[in-house]
């Protein structure tokens, strides 16, 4: 490892993003080092298809590159605004929908519930998640990964599964305060 | 929706793109108007991201990298160091002839690159509105075909009524339970009060012959009235229908007392 690199490793999302600000690739580079990986994963398992998430992480780090001034990163955090619009960009795909449809999101509009911009935390959050799924209800799993990895409503999962739709809104309902106690910090 | 959502997962919900129709107007309407429940919004956002983590890790290939950064250098972005720049065409010699049509091209090929971007922009604008349309044509098939079923199912002549009484010393509440075996349809309207924490209200078939069938969960909101509809399981005859309360989810057999019964006569 350079001393160069080093400094891109420890760097923050904010100090990197205000050095894309002043157009250094270098920093644009590190922060798809950073978080690539934890994209691509969510990508590939929305698409299964690799050559239409790697389409969309490259699109995803240049639209960064291009609206970097607009990303205040004391008002939302990059991990999560990255994620959400890699998600929503694989589901509009999956669903042959515009690309751009359903997007609304300001860049400052995902607050995440812990700071992911080093490799320790990431996996501390990693494991919380995994664990709080674990924990879940089979089916109540099931509802949750059909909404969030498939996009699909209350009433498509209804569909999707057979079961009544009250049955499938109580799941889900269920599944995300469980998810939501495990993360509250 | 003139207020705050009625429970906190709404935003979860709406995060996760699980409400539909009224459900997802309603809370649009509201953040349009509500600080608080905007911020709300983006921690349901940032917490619902978080089940990504559940995805098997797959690392990008090298490739995407070197595309993006190729990609960026392209723009011909200023201020990067060591920046390679390939020479303009223009500069490359040519004489009066290439100055010439230089003159001509470069502003047929400005007004052209206009003409695409307008295009490209319409084109979008289009898209997203029939992708719009899609949607809500959609919900309303759904509604007009669950609003058939349910017109059908009251119409039949050997359809069954089955008014749901309450049980003694249980949340207060009323139900209703409109099915016919024939046409293998149910359909439950109930209103109940609000489970207590980490419960959930269960609605079972008891059949002539066998264990009580699973004909919904739910969790109704103060005042909300629970309403849908299901097939029957084939070839059933039911004895009896109860409502009963259940560990948050529902379970495979009941479990809790009952909250609402009747027997059917």
């Amino acid at each position: 490892m350079n001393p160069q690199t080093g400094a891109k490793l420890d760097a923050s999302d904010a100090a990197l993003i205000q050095r894309i600000v002043q157009r250094d690739e270098s920093a644009l580079a590190a922060l798809y080092d950073r978080y690539a990986g934890m994209l691509s994963s969510v990508l590939n398992r929305i698409l299964r298809d690799t050559r239409a998430a790697e389409e969309i992480l490259q699109d995803i780090f240049y639209q960064l590159w291009r609206t970097s001034s607009r990303f205040d990163p004391s008002r939302g955090s990059l991990a999560g605004w990255l994620t959400v619009i890699a998600r929503n960009r694989a589901i509009s795909r999956l669903r042959k929908h515009n690309p751009s449809s359903g997007e609304q999101l300001d860049e400052n509009s995902v607050i995440v519930p812990t700071n992911l911009d080093n490799v320790v935390a990431e996996k501390e959050m990693m494991g919380r998640v995994k664990r709080a799924l674990g924990k879940l209800p089979q089916e109540q799993r099931a509802v949750l990964e059909l909404a969030y990895f498939e996009g699909l409503t209350h009433s498509e999962i209804a569909q999707r599964t057979g079961d009544p739709l009250g049955t499938v809104k109580t799941r889900l309902r269920s599944a995300v305060e469980t998810l939501k106690r495990t993360l509250q910090p | 929706m003139n207020g705050h959502p009625t429970r906190e997962e709404d935003f979860d919900l709406y995060a996760l793109g699980a409400l539909e129709g009224g459900e997802q107007q309603a809370i649009e309407s509201h953040l349009a108007s509500c600080a608080d429940c905007a911020r709300k919004l983006a921690e349901a956002r940032g917490r619902v991201a978080m089940i990504s983590f559940a995805a098997a890790r797959v690392e990008p290939a090298a490739h995407v990298k070197e595309l993006l950064l190729a990609r960026v250098r392209a723009e011909g972005s200023g201020g990067v160091p060591a920046r390679a720049v390939a020479p303009r065409e223009a500069d490359s010699g040519g004489g009066i002839f290439g100055r010439w049509w230089t003159a001509v091209l470069a502003p047929v090929g400005v007004a052209l690159a206009i003409a695409t971007i307008l295009l490209w922009n319409q084109n979008e604008r289009l898209n997203r509105e029939m992708a719009d349309l899609h949607a809500t044509l959609i919900t309303q098939q759904r509604n007009l075909e669950e609003a058939r079923h349910a017109a059908d199912l009251l119409a039949a002549r050997d359809t069954i009524v089955v008014p749901l009484a309450p049980m003694p010393g249980m949340p207060n509440g009323i139900g209703r339970v409109t099915y016919n075996s024939k046409m293998g349809m149910l359909m439950y309207d109930g209103k109940v009060d609000p489970a207590p924490a980490n419960k959930s209200y269960q609605l079972w078939l008891v059949p002539m012959k066998g264990d009580p069938i699973n004909a919904g969960v739910f969790n109704p909101a103060t005042d909300e009235i629970s309403h849908w509809m299901m097939k029957m399981p084939e070839g059933i005859t039911p004895k009896a229908f109860a409502v009963t309360l259940e560990p948050a989810g529902g379970m495979p057999h009941p479990t809790g007392p009952k909250v609402l019964a009747a027997a059917i006569s």
